[in-house]
Protein backbone atom coordinates (compact mmCIF):
# COMPACT_ATOMS: atom_id res chain seq x y z
CA UNK A 1 0.00 0.00 0.00
CA UNK A 2 2.88 2.74 0.86
CA UNK A 3 4.53 1.37 -2.58
CA UNK A 4 1.31 2.49 -4.19
CA UNK A 5 0.81 5.87 -2.51
CA UNK A 6 4.61 6.93 -3.42
CA UNK A 7 3.91 5.11 -6.88
CA UNK A 8 0.81 7.78 -6.94
CA UNK A 9 2.36 10.43 -5.53
CA UNK A 10 5.46 10.59 -8.04
CA UNK A 11 3.05 10.57 -11.08
CA UNK A 12 1.46 13.82 -9.87
CA UNK A 13 3.32 15.72 -11.29
CA UNK A 14 3.15 13.71 -14.48
CA UNK A 15 -0.62 13.75 -14.30
CA UNK A 16 -0.58 18.10 -14.54
CA UNK A 17 2.22 18.03 -17.20
CA UNK A 18 0.35 15.60 -19.56
CA UNK A 19 -2.58 18.22 -19.80
CA UNK A 20 -3.48 20.58 -23.13
CA UNK A 21 -0.65 21.98 -23.43
CA UNK A 22 -1.73 25.04 -25.03
CA UNK A 23 -2.99 26.05 -21.39
CA UNK A 24 0.17 26.09 -20.38
CA UNK A 25 1.46 28.70 -22.98
CA UNK A 26 1.88 32.27 -21.79
CA UNK A 27 2.49 35.13 -23.32
CA UNK A 28 3.44 38.07 -22.01
CA UNK A 29 2.24 41.31 -24.66
CA UNK A 30 0.65 44.21 -25.06
CA UNK A 31 -3.03 44.29 -25.72
CA UNK A 32 -3.65 45.73 -29.53
CA UNK A 33 -5.77 49.01 -29.40
CA UNK A 34 -6.16 51.56 -31.30
CA UNK A 35 -3.81 54.79 -31.41
CA UNK A 36 -5.85 57.77 -31.99
CA UNK A 37 -6.23 60.56 -30.14
CA UNK A 38 -9.12 62.62 -29.55
CA UNK A 39 -9.19 66.34 -30.12
CA UNK A 40 -8.86 67.44 -26.61
CA UNK A 41 -5.56 65.41 -25.58
CA UNK A 42 -3.62 67.32 -28.43
CA UNK A 43 -1.41 69.40 -26.56
CA UNK A 44 2.07 70.35 -27.72
CA UNK A 45 2.20 72.35 -30.90
CA UNK A 46 4.12 70.99 -33.87
CA UNK A 47 7.27 73.16 -34.50
CA UNK A 48 7.15 74.97 -37.86
CA UNK A 49 9.49 72.71 -39.88
CA UNK A 50 8.08 69.17 -38.06
CA UNK A 51 4.35 70.63 -39.27
CA UNK A 52 5.84 71.31 -42.84
CA UNK A 53 7.63 67.90 -43.02
CA UNK A 54 4.12 66.49 -41.90
CA UNK A 55 1.93 68.21 -44.84
CA UNK A 56 4.76 66.80 -47.07
CA UNK A 57 4.30 63.21 -45.32
CA UNK A 58 0.99 63.54 -45.52
CA UNK A 59 0.40 64.93 -49.08
CA UNK A 60 3.17 62.85 -50.71
CA UNK A 61 3.45 59.81 -49.04
CA UNK A 62 7.34 60.48 -48.37
CA UNK A 63 10.13 61.94 -46.48
CA UNK A 64 10.69 65.28 -47.72
CA UNK A 65 14.58 65.71 -48.99
CA UNK A 66 16.93 67.80 -46.78
CA UNK A 67 17.92 69.92 -49.83
CA UNK A 68 13.79 71.13 -49.77
CA UNK A 69 14.09 71.52 -45.62
CA UNK A 70 17.03 73.75 -45.99
CA UNK A 71 15.36 75.79 -48.84
CA UNK A 72 11.98 75.65 -46.79
CA UNK A 73 14.34 76.98 -43.65
CA UNK A 74 15.28 80.02 -45.68
CA UNK A 75 11.70 80.90 -46.44
CA UNK A 76 10.30 80.77 -43.12
CA UNK A 77 13.04 82.73 -41.54
CA UNK A 78 12.35 85.03 -44.37
CA UNK A 79 9.05 86.02 -44.09
CA UNK A 80 7.79 87.28 -40.64
CA UNK A 81 4.36 86.03 -40.65
CA UNK A 82 5.20 82.41 -40.07
CA UNK A 83 1.33 81.85 -40.84
CA UNK A 84 1.19 83.32 -44.34
CA UNK A 85 4.63 81.48 -45.59
CA UNK A 86 3.24 78.41 -44.17
CA UNK A 87 0.20 78.81 -45.90
CA UNK A 88 2.27 79.79 -48.92
CA UNK A 89 3.97 76.38 -48.57
CA UNK A 90 1.10 74.29 -48.59
CA UNK A 91 -0.71 75.79 -51.20
CA UNK A 92 2.35 75.19 -53.08
CA UNK A 93 2.35 71.30 -51.92
CA UNK A 94 -1.55 71.36 -53.01
CA UNK A 95 -0.77 72.38 -56.56
CA UNK A 96 2.11 69.62 -56.91
CA UNK A 97 0.88 66.95 -59.69
CA UNK A 98 2.36 64.66 -57.28
CA UNK A 99 0.26 65.44 -54.20
CA UNK A 100 -2.21 63.09 -52.88
CA UNK A 101 -5.69 64.30 -53.31
CA UNK A 102 -8.76 62.34 -54.40
CA UNK A 103 -10.81 63.36 -57.19
CA UNK A 104 -13.73 65.12 -56.73
CA UNK A 105 -16.05 62.03 -58.15
CA UNK A 106 -13.99 59.81 -55.51
CA UNK A 107 -15.14 61.72 -52.66
CA UNK A 108 -18.52 62.01 -53.99
CA UNK A 109 -18.68 58.37 -54.68
CA UNK A 110 -18.08 57.55 -50.84
CA UNK A 111 -18.29 60.97 -48.64
CA UNK A 112 -18.49 58.96 -45.62
CA UNK A 113 -15.12 56.90 -46.41
CA UNK A 114 -13.87 60.27 -47.80
CA UNK A 115 -14.45 61.76 -44.11
CA UNK A 116 -13.47 59.14 -42.22
CA UNK A 117 -9.91 58.79 -44.61
CA UNK A 118 -9.36 62.62 -44.41
CA UNK A 119 -9.81 62.81 -40.27
CA UNK A 120 -7.37 59.67 -40.09
CA UNK A 121 -4.81 61.01 -42.39
CA UNK A 122 -4.71 64.42 -40.38
CA UNK A 123 -6.30 64.08 -37.68
CA UNK A 124 -4.71 60.28 -36.67
CA UNK A 125 -8.23 60.06 -35.07
CA UNK A 126 -12.09 59.00 -36.32
CA UNK A 127 -14.57 62.06 -36.62
CA UNK A 128 -17.44 61.76 -33.87
CA UNK A 129 -20.83 61.15 -35.32
CA UNK A 130 -21.16 65.23 -35.26
CA UNK A 131 -18.25 65.55 -37.72
CA UNK A 132 -19.04 63.32 -40.08
CA UNK A 133 -22.57 64.91 -40.21
CA UNK A 134 -21.85 68.48 -40.03
CA UNK A 135 -18.96 67.86 -42.98
CA UNK A 136 -21.28 65.48 -44.99
CA UNK A 137 -23.72 68.04 -45.10
CA UNK A 138 -21.36 70.76 -45.80
CA UNK A 139 -20.17 68.08 -48.92
CA UNK A 140 -23.19 67.37 -50.30
CA UNK A 141 -25.16 71.20 -49.92
CA UNK A 142 -21.95 72.39 -52.54
CA UNK A 143 -21.19 70.76 -55.15
CA UNK A 144 -17.94 73.63 -55.96
CA UNK A 145 -16.54 72.32 -52.47
CA UNK A 146 -13.71 70.00 -53.82
CA UNK A 147 -11.33 68.03 -52.03
CA UNK A 148 -8.42 70.24 -52.71
CA UNK A 149 -10.22 72.75 -50.55
CA UNK A 150 -11.36 70.66 -47.55
CA UNK A 151 -7.76 69.23 -47.44
CA UNK A 152 -6.37 72.91 -47.64
CA UNK A 153 -9.12 73.49 -44.52
CA UNK A 154 -7.51 70.96 -42.27
CA UNK A 155 -4.47 71.32 -42.99
CA UNK A 156 -4.61 74.76 -41.67
CA UNK A 157 -6.86 73.91 -38.69
CA UNK A 158 -5.86 74.34 -35.78
CA UNK A 159 -6.20 70.79 -34.54
CA UNK A 160 -3.63 70.15 -37.18
CA UNK A 161 -0.79 72.43 -35.60
CA UNK A 162 -0.81 69.98 -32.64
CA UNK A 163 0.03 66.28 -31.64
CA UNK B 1 -6.72 89.32 -25.32
CA UNK B 2 -6.49 86.44 -27.46
CA UNK B 3 -4.24 87.37 -30.68
CA UNK B 4 -6.91 86.54 -32.92
CA UNK B 5 -9.42 88.47 -31.31
CA UNK B 6 -7.01 91.03 -31.21
CA UNK B 7 -6.45 91.19 -34.87
CA UNK B 8 -10.07 90.89 -35.58
CA UNK B 9 -10.66 93.88 -33.29
CA UNK B 10 -7.68 95.89 -35.05
CA UNK B 11 -9.26 95.20 -38.29
CA UNK B 12 -13.36 96.17 -37.52
CA UNK B 13 -11.54 99.04 -35.92
CA UNK B 14 -9.37 100.11 -39.02
CA UNK B 15 -12.43 99.21 -41.35
CA UNK B 16 -14.76 101.35 -38.97
CA UNK B 17 -12.57 104.37 -39.20
CA UNK B 18 -11.48 104.27 -42.56
CA UNK B 19 -15.59 104.22 -43.87
CA UNK B 20 -16.94 106.57 -41.20
CA UNK B 21 -14.54 109.29 -39.85
CA UNK B 22 -15.01 111.52 -37.09
CA UNK B 23 -15.02 115.11 -37.30
CA UNK B 24 -13.51 117.20 -34.17
CA UNK B 25 -14.90 120.31 -33.16
CA UNK B 26 -11.47 121.82 -34.14
CA UNK B 27 -13.08 120.34 -37.72
CA UNK B 28 -9.57 117.75 -38.25
CA UNK B 29 -9.67 114.21 -38.59
CA UNK B 30 -8.56 112.12 -35.64
CA UNK B 31 -7.78 114.05 -32.56
CA UNK B 32 -4.09 112.47 -32.24
CA UNK B 33 -2.87 112.57 -35.96
CA UNK B 34 -2.84 116.52 -35.16
CA UNK B 35 0.73 116.01 -34.12
CA UNK B 36 1.83 114.46 -37.66
CA UNK B 37 4.62 115.82 -39.54
CA UNK B 38 4.19 113.84 -42.28
CA UNK B 39 2.04 110.84 -42.80
CA UNK B 40 5.05 108.19 -43.91
CA UNK B 41 8.64 107.46 -43.22
CA UNK B 42 11.48 105.61 -44.80
CA UNK B 43 14.15 104.91 -42.61
CA UNK B 44 17.19 103.90 -44.54
CA UNK B 45 20.11 102.15 -42.12
CA UNK B 46 22.97 102.48 -45.14
CA UNK B 47 24.40 100.16 -43.20
CA UNK B 48 27.94 97.97 -43.22
CA UNK B 49 30.32 100.02 -41.41
CA UNK B 50 30.84 103.79 -43.77
CA UNK B 51 33.62 105.93 -42.40
CA UNK B 52 33.00 109.69 -42.17
CA UNK B 53 36.74 110.07 -43.28
CA UNK B 54 35.26 108.23 -47.02
CA UNK B 55 32.03 109.47 -46.86
CA UNK B 56 31.57 113.42 -45.76
CA UNK B 57 34.71 114.28 -45.70
CA UNK B 58 35.61 112.85 -48.91
CA UNK B 59 38.98 111.88 -48.65
CA UNK B 60 39.37 109.89 -51.66
CA UNK B 61 36.96 112.35 -53.72
CA UNK B 62 33.09 112.36 -53.47
CA UNK B 63 32.22 108.41 -53.19
CA UNK B 64 28.64 109.68 -52.58
CA UNK B 65 27.23 112.10 -55.69
CA UNK B 66 23.73 111.72 -55.83
CA UNK B 67 23.57 112.10 -51.65
CA UNK B 68 26.42 115.20 -51.10
CA UNK B 69 28.01 117.73 -53.33
CA UNK B 70 31.39 117.89 -53.84
CA UNK B 71 33.80 116.76 -56.75
CA UNK B 72 32.99 113.26 -57.58
CA UNK B 73 36.06 110.28 -57.08
CA UNK B 74 38.22 109.35 -59.96
CA UNK B 75 39.97 106.55 -57.80
CA UNK B 76 41.38 103.50 -59.25
CA UNK B 77 39.42 100.74 -59.56
CA UNK B 78 35.91 102.42 -58.61
CA UNK B 79 33.22 101.40 -61.04
CA UNK B 80 31.32 104.27 -63.56
CA UNK B 81 27.92 104.14 -62.38
CA UNK B 82 24.96 106.20 -64.40
CA UNK B 83 23.97 109.79 -62.96
CA UNK B 84 21.98 109.86 -60.12
CA UNK B 85 18.26 108.62 -60.61
CA UNK B 86 17.22 111.62 -58.57
CA UNK B 87 17.44 115.31 -60.39
CA UNK B 88 19.30 116.90 -57.61
CA UNK B 89 21.77 115.81 -55.32
CA UNK B 90 19.66 114.87 -51.95
CA UNK B 91 22.32 116.74 -49.46
CA UNK B 92 20.28 120.15 -50.70
CA UNK B 93 16.72 118.67 -50.12
CA UNK B 94 17.34 118.10 -46.12
CA UNK B 95 19.29 118.38 -43.33
CA UNK B 96 22.91 116.47 -43.21
CA UNK B 97 24.29 115.54 -39.35
CA UNK B 98 27.58 115.70 -41.04
CA UNK B 99 29.39 114.52 -37.28
CA UNK B 100 25.92 112.33 -36.08
CA UNK B 101 27.45 110.23 -33.48
CA UNK B 102 27.31 106.17 -32.21
CA UNK B 103 28.07 107.12 -29.10
CA UNK B 104 27.78 104.18 -27.39
CA UNK B 105 28.45 100.13 -26.74
CA UNK B 106 30.32 97.46 -29.97
CA UNK B 107 30.46 98.88 -33.33
CA UNK B 108 28.85 95.52 -34.46
CA UNK B 109 26.72 95.38 -37.45
CA UNK B 110 23.80 93.71 -34.80
CA UNK B 111 24.19 96.34 -32.38
CA UNK B 112 24.18 99.11 -34.16
CA UNK B 113 20.74 98.23 -36.32
CA UNK B 114 19.57 97.19 -32.38
CA UNK B 115 20.50 100.84 -30.88
CA UNK B 116 19.00 102.31 -34.48
CA UNK B 117 15.47 100.55 -34.33
CA UNK B 118 15.28 100.25 -30.44
CA UNK B 119 16.48 104.17 -29.50
CA UNK B 120 18.66 102.00 -26.71
CA UNK B 121 22.14 101.37 -26.76
CA UNK B 122 23.66 97.87 -26.45
CA UNK B 123 25.96 96.15 -24.32
CA UNK B 124 28.17 93.17 -24.94
CA UNK B 125 25.53 91.11 -23.74
CA UNK B 126 23.86 91.58 -26.58
CA UNK B 127 21.48 88.29 -27.24
CA UNK B 128 21.70 87.35 -30.99
CA UNK B 129 19.35 84.37 -30.91
CA UNK B 130 16.45 86.83 -29.21
CA UNK B 131 14.38 89.74 -30.20
CA UNK B 132 15.73 92.81 -29.05
CA UNK B 133 15.01 94.00 -24.71
CA UNK B 134 13.44 97.47 -25.76
CA UNK B 135 10.54 97.77 -27.79
CA UNK B 136 11.69 98.62 -31.58
CA UNK B 137 10.36 101.91 -33.53
CA UNK B 138 7.75 99.62 -34.80
CA UNK B 139 5.97 98.80 -31.70
CA UNK B 140 6.16 102.13 -30.23
CA UNK B 141 4.69 102.77 -33.97
CA UNK B 142 1.60 100.08 -33.87
CA UNK B 143 0.73 99.92 -30.26
CA UNK B 144 0.96 103.99 -29.93
CA UNK B 145 -0.30 105.27 -33.41
CA UNK B 146 -4.12 106.56 -33.35
CA UNK B 147 -6.49 105.46 -35.24
CA UNK B 148 -4.81 101.69 -35.13
CA UNK B 149 -3.22 100.36 -38.16
CA UNK B 150 -1.96 96.87 -39.19
CA UNK B 151 1.05 95.10 -39.47
CA UNK B 152 0.50 96.12 -43.40
CA UNK B 153 1.54 99.55 -42.99
CA UNK B 154 5.29 98.75 -41.21
CA UNK B 155 7.62 96.88 -42.98
CA UNK B 156 11.00 95.27 -41.77
CA UNK B 157 13.15 94.84 -45.39
CA UNK B 158 16.47 93.41 -44.65
CA UNK B 159 19.32 92.55 -46.80
CA UNK B 160 20.67 89.51 -44.47
CA UNK B 161 19.25 86.49 -42.09
CA UNK B 162 21.02 85.59 -39.23
CA UNK B 163 19.54 87.72 -36.10
CA UNK B 164 18.45 90.64 -38.32
CA UNK B 165 14.81 89.02 -39.11
CA UNK B 166 14.22 89.62 -35.22
CA UNK B 167 14.50 93.27 -35.21
CA UNK B 168 10.89 93.27 -36.08
CA UNK B 169 9.81 92.91 -32.44
CA UNK B 170 11.15 92.88 -29.18
CA UNK B 171 10.56 90.95 -26.46
CA UNK B 172 9.49 94.19 -23.76
CA UNK B 173 6.52 93.63 -21.48
CA UNK B 174 3.45 94.64 -23.12
CA UNK B 175 4.88 95.39 -26.51
CA UNK B 176 6.30 92.32 -28.82
CA UNK B 177 5.22 90.35 -31.66
CA UNK B 178 0.86 91.60 -31.37
CA UNK B 179 2.98 94.88 -32.94
CA UNK B 180 5.30 93.77 -34.87
CA UNK B 181 6.66 94.84 -38.22
CA UNK B 182 5.85 92.76 -41.05
CA UNK B 183 9.67 91.02 -41.83
CA UNK B 184 11.20 90.09 -45.25
CA UNK B 185 14.46 89.52 -46.53
CA UNK B 186 13.66 89.45 -50.17
CA UNK B 187 16.83 88.63 -51.73
CA UNK B 188 16.23 85.10 -49.97
CA UNK B 189 12.93 84.58 -50.37
CA UNK B 190 12.70 85.80 -53.42
CA UNK B 191 15.86 83.75 -54.66
CA UNK B 192 15.49 81.38 -57.87
CA UNK B 193 15.91 78.42 -56.03
CA UNK B 194 12.80 79.65 -53.86
CA UNK B 195 10.92 80.34 -56.47
CA UNK B 196 11.33 77.35 -57.94
CA UNK B 197 9.26 75.62 -54.84
CA UNK B 198 6.73 78.44 -53.80
CA UNK B 199 6.16 80.25 -56.93
CA UNK B 200 3.53 78.04 -58.02
CA UNK B 201 0.45 77.78 -55.33
CA UNK B 202 -2.73 76.71 -55.62
CA UNK B 203 -4.22 79.35 -57.01
CA UNK B 204 -7.83 79.43 -55.01
CA UNK B 205 -10.72 82.49 -55.95
CA UNK B 206 -11.83 84.38 -53.30
CA UNK B 207 -15.29 82.99 -52.97
CA UNK B 208 -13.52 79.39 -52.87
CA UNK B 209 -11.29 80.85 -49.90
CA UNK B 210 -14.53 81.30 -48.12
CA UNK B 211 -15.26 78.32 -48.44
CA UNK B 212 -12.15 76.65 -47.02
CA UNK B 213 -12.87 79.24 -44.16
CA UNK B 214 -16.32 77.95 -43.77
CA UNK B 215 -14.65 74.17 -43.37
CA UNK B 216 -11.91 75.58 -41.16
CA UNK B 217 -14.12 76.85 -38.84
CA UNK B 218 -16.44 74.45 -38.31
CA UNK B 219 -12.74 72.54 -37.67
CA UNK B 220 -11.25 74.70 -34.93
CA UNK B 221 -14.79 75.31 -33.65
CA UNK B 222 -14.56 71.71 -32.41
CA UNK B 223 -11.19 71.39 -31.34
CA UNK B 224 -11.62 74.68 -28.93
CA UNK B 225 -7.50 75.54 -29.31
CA UNK B 226 -6.55 78.83 -30.76
CA UNK B 227 -3.29 77.55 -32.53
CA UNK B 228 -2.44 81.28 -32.69
CA UNK B 229 -1.57 81.41 -29.14
CA UNK B 230 1.16 79.24 -29.55
CA UNK B 231 2.59 80.88 -32.87
CA UNK B 232 5.21 82.98 -32.27
CA UNK B 233 5.41 85.94 -34.80
CA UNK B 234 3.31 88.50 -36.13
CA UNK B 235 -0.22 87.51 -37.94
CA UNK B 236 -1.49 89.81 -40.26
CA UNK B 237 -5.26 89.96 -40.63
CA UNK B 238 -7.05 87.57 -43.50
CA UNK B 239 -7.24 90.63 -45.86
CA UNK B 240 -3.58 91.50 -45.06
CA UNK B 241 -2.24 88.13 -45.75
CA UNK B 242 -4.39 87.81 -48.35
CA UNK B 243 -2.62 91.11 -50.20
CA UNK B 244 1.05 90.32 -49.33
CA UNK B 245 0.93 86.40 -50.74
CA UNK B 246 -0.71 88.13 -54.46
CA UNK B 247 2.67 90.84 -53.64
CA UNK B 248 4.91 87.48 -52.94
CA UNK B 249 3.91 86.24 -56.07
CA UNK B 250 3.77 88.70 -58.21
CA UNK B 251 7.17 89.25 -57.08
CA UNK B 252 7.99 85.55 -58.43
CA UNK B 253 6.12 86.35 -61.01
CA UNK B 254 7.89 88.95 -62.34
CA UNK B 255 11.40 87.70 -61.36
CA UNK B 256 10.55 84.42 -63.16
CA UNK B 257 10.17 86.85 -66.77
CA UNK B 258 13.25 88.74 -66.35
CA UNK B 259 11.41 92.20 -65.00
CA UNK B 260 14.09 92.06 -62.23
CA UNK B 261 17.14 91.83 -64.88
CA UNK B 262 17.71 95.45 -64.46
CA UNK B 263 17.65 96.65 -60.53
CA UNK B 264 17.01 100.17 -60.25
CA UNK B 265 18.11 100.40 -64.36
CA UNK B 266 21.57 99.32 -63.42
CA UNK B 267 22.95 96.53 -65.82
CA UNK B 268 22.33 93.14 -64.03
CA UNK B 269 26.58 92.75 -63.20
CA UNK B 270 25.81 95.80 -61.39
CA UNK B 271 23.22 94.62 -58.56
CA UNK B 272 24.50 93.47 -55.55
CA UNK B 273 22.86 92.35 -52.24
CA UNK B 274 22.34 96.27 -51.65
CA UNK B 275 20.60 97.35 -54.89
CA UNK B 276 18.35 94.23 -55.17
CA UNK B 277 16.96 94.94 -51.41
CA UNK B 278 16.02 98.60 -52.38
CA UNK B 279 14.57 97.42 -55.42
CA UNK B 280 12.21 95.11 -53.82
CA UNK B 281 11.67 98.02 -51.03
CA UNK B 282 10.86 99.89 -54.04
CA UNK B 283 8.47 97.40 -54.50
CA UNK B 284 6.66 97.18 -51.45
CA UNK B 285 6.39 100.84 -51.11
CA UNK B 286 4.39 100.94 -54.48
CA UNK B 287 2.00 98.44 -53.11
CA UNK B 288 1.36 99.37 -49.74
CA UNK B 289 3.02 102.77 -49.79
CA UNK B 290 3.62 101.90 -45.56
CA UNK B 291 3.47 104.87 -43.00
CA UNK B 292 6.57 103.47 -41.98
CA UNK B 293 9.58 101.49 -43.72
CA UNK B 294 12.82 100.47 -42.39
CA UNK B 295 14.93 98.74 -45.05
CA UNK B 296 19.38 98.20 -44.85
CA UNK B 297 22.15 97.73 -47.01
CA UNK B 298 25.18 96.45 -45.71
CA UNK B 299 27.54 95.80 -48.72
CA UNK B 300 30.29 98.17 -47.88
CA UNK B 301 30.91 96.27 -44.91
CA UNK B 302 33.81 93.99 -48.17
CA UNK B 303 35.71 96.53 -46.60
CA UNK B 304 37.47 94.27 -44.32
CA UNK B 305 39.13 92.24 -47.38
CA UNK B 306 38.67 94.82 -49.75
CA UNK B 307 39.14 98.78 -49.60
CA UNK B 308 38.18 98.91 -52.96
CA UNK B 309 35.27 96.71 -53.01
CA UNK B 310 33.83 99.05 -50.30
CA UNK B 311 34.21 102.23 -52.13
CA UNK B 312 32.56 100.45 -55.32
CA UNK B 313 29.41 99.21 -52.98
CA UNK B 314 29.23 102.80 -51.25
CA UNK B 315 28.50 104.17 -54.76
CA UNK B 316 26.27 102.14 -55.60
CA UNK B 317 24.51 102.67 -51.99
CA UNK B 318 24.49 106.56 -52.57
CA UNK B 319 23.16 105.25 -56.17
CA UNK B 320 20.44 103.24 -54.21
CA UNK B 321 18.91 106.05 -52.06
CA UNK B 322 19.02 108.38 -54.91
CA UNK B 323 16.74 106.10 -56.75
CA UNK B 324 14.63 105.32 -53.51
CA UNK B 325 13.90 109.11 -52.84
CA UNK B 326 12.80 109.52 -56.62
CA UNK B 327 10.71 106.51 -56.32
CA UNK B 328 9.19 108.12 -53.31
CA UNK B 329 8.80 111.41 -54.76
CA UNK B 330 6.72 109.51 -58.14
CA UNK B 331 4.79 107.44 -55.45
CA UNK B 332 0.81 108.97 -55.55
CA UNK B 333 -0.20 109.03 -51.70
CA UNK B 334 4.10 109.24 -50.53
CA UNK B 335 5.17 111.64 -52.26
CA UNK B 336 5.46 115.23 -50.52
CA UNK B 337 4.04 113.50 -47.45
CA UNK B 338 7.37 111.46 -46.77
CA UNK B 339 10.35 111.75 -44.63
CA UNK B 340 13.34 109.56 -45.44
CA UNK B 341 16.48 108.76 -42.99
CA UNK B 342 19.57 108.12 -43.93
CA UNK B 343 22.09 106.72 -41.44
CA UNK B 344 25.37 103.76 -40.94
CA UNK B 345 24.94 101.56 -38.17
CA UNK B 346 28.73 102.91 -37.20
CA UNK B 347 31.94 104.02 -38.67
CA UNK B 348 34.85 101.98 -39.28
CA UNK B 349 38.51 102.50 -37.42
CA UNK B 350 40.60 105.11 -38.52
CA UNK B 351 43.53 102.53 -39.21
CA UNK B 352 43.50 99.79 -41.62
CA UNK B 353 44.07 96.49 -40.75
CA UNK B 354 46.92 94.14 -42.75
CA UNK B 355 44.80 92.71 -45.62
CA UNK B 356 45.50 94.76 -49.18
CA UNK B 357 43.18 94.33 -51.79
CA UNK B 358 44.33 93.98 -55.72
CA UNK B 359 44.90 98.13 -56.17
CA UNK B 360 47.15 97.79 -53.06
CA UNK B 361 44.53 99.11 -50.44
CA UNK B 362 44.32 98.08 -46.95
CA UNK B 363 41.14 96.91 -45.75
CA UNK B 364 39.52 98.60 -42.23
CA UNK B 365 37.57 97.36 -39.63
CA UNK B 366 35.45 98.76 -36.99
CA UNK B 367 36.63 97.57 -33.33
CA UNK B 368 35.50 100.64 -31.30
CA UNK B 369 37.84 103.28 -31.96
CA UNK B 370 36.59 106.85 -31.82
CA UNK B 371 36.67 106.86 -35.24
CA UNK B 372 34.51 103.96 -35.79
CA UNK B 373 31.95 106.02 -33.68
CA UNK B 374 31.68 108.96 -36.05
CA UNK B 375 29.26 108.59 -38.79
CA UNK B 376 26.43 110.94 -40.45
CA UNK B 377 22.33 111.58 -40.91
CA UNK B 378 20.72 112.82 -43.89
CA UNK B 379 17.37 113.69 -43.16
CA UNK B 380 14.82 114.81 -46.77
CA UNK B 381 11.39 115.23 -46.29
CA UNK B 382 8.45 117.82 -47.72
CA UNK B 383 8.94 121.55 -48.46
CA UNK B 384 7.81 123.44 -45.91
CA UNK B 385 8.49 120.37 -43.22
CA UNK B 386 11.76 119.36 -43.09
CA UNK B 387 14.77 122.23 -43.38
CA UNK B 388 16.58 122.03 -46.88
CA UNK B 389 20.35 122.11 -47.73
CA UNK B 390 21.15 122.88 -43.99
CA UNK B 391 23.92 121.05 -42.22
CA UNK B 392 23.79 121.21 -38.39
CA UNK B 393 26.94 120.41 -36.44
CA UNK B 394 30.55 120.61 -37.16
CA UNK B 395 33.48 118.23 -35.74
CA UNK B 396 34.44 120.17 -32.97
CA UNK B 397 30.75 120.80 -32.54
CA UNK B 398 28.87 117.61 -33.13
CA UNK B 399 25.25 117.00 -33.29
CA UNK B 400 22.74 114.42 -32.88
CA UNK B 401 23.44 110.35 -32.61
CA UNK B 402 21.83 107.55 -33.37
CA UNK B 403 19.12 106.73 -30.13
CA UNK B 404 17.46 110.02 -31.72
CA UNK B 405 16.34 108.64 -34.42
CA UNK B 406 13.65 106.55 -32.77
CA UNK B 407 11.83 109.79 -30.80
CA UNK B 408 12.42 111.45 -34.20
CA UNK B 409 10.71 109.12 -36.11
CA UNK B 410 7.88 109.13 -33.46
CA UNK B 411 7.52 112.82 -33.31
CA UNK B 412 7.56 112.48 -37.64
CA UNK B 413 4.87 110.42 -37.27
CA UNK B 414 2.82 112.20 -34.00
CA UNK B 415 3.17 109.69 -31.48
CA UNK B 416 5.92 110.34 -29.38
CA UNK B 417 4.33 111.75 -26.74
CA UNK B 418 2.39 108.40 -25.73
CA UNK B 419 5.96 106.63 -25.06
CA UNK B 420 6.24 106.08 -21.76
CA UNK B 421 8.72 108.08 -19.81
CA UNK B 422 12.03 106.29 -19.33
CA UNK B 423 12.53 104.02 -22.59
CA UNK B 424 14.47 106.35 -24.83
CA UNK B 425 16.94 108.32 -23.74
CA UNK B 426 17.19 110.33 -27.10
CA UNK B 427 16.29 113.66 -27.65
CA UNK B 428 13.94 114.90 -31.24
CA UNK B 429 16.08 116.03 -33.68
CA UNK B 430 14.03 119.83 -33.94
CA UNK B 431 16.69 121.21 -36.03
CA UNK B 432 15.29 119.70 -39.12
CA UNK B 433 11.92 121.31 -38.56
CA UNK B 434 11.64 124.31 -40.76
Amino acid sequence: MKKILIISFALLPLLFACGDPQENVYLYEVNTVDVEQSGVDKNNPKADLEFISLVYADLFGGTVSQSDIDVMIIAFTALGDKQLITDIIIRNMLNSPQANVPSDAQMRNDIEKFIEDTYLKFYIREPNAYEKWELQGMIEGDSELIPEMIYYAFLTSDEYRYF
Amino acid sequence: MKRRSFLKHTAALTAGTLSAPYVLPSGRLFAKTMNRKVNHVVFCLFAGGVRNIDAIHQDLGNLMPSMLTGVKSTADGITTLPTSPHPTILEQEGTLFPEFRYKDGPTGHYNGHTVALTGVYTDTGLNLRANPEFPTIFEYYLKHNSPSVTSKNAWWVSNALGPYPALNYSRYPGYGAMYGANHIAPTYLLNPAIADMLGQPKPFQFHEEEKVAKVRNFLNKNFGKDALLDNVGIVNTEDDARQIRAFIQDMYTKGQSGLLNNPLGLPSNQGNNDIYNILFAEEIIKEFQPELLVVNMTDVDACHQNFTNYMVNLQKADYAVAHLWNLIQSTPGMADDTVLIMVPEHGRNLDSNTVRDNFGRFGVDHTGDPTSREIFSLILGPQGVINKNLKVGTANNPVGETIDLVPTVANLLGFDLDIPTGLLNGRVLNEIYV
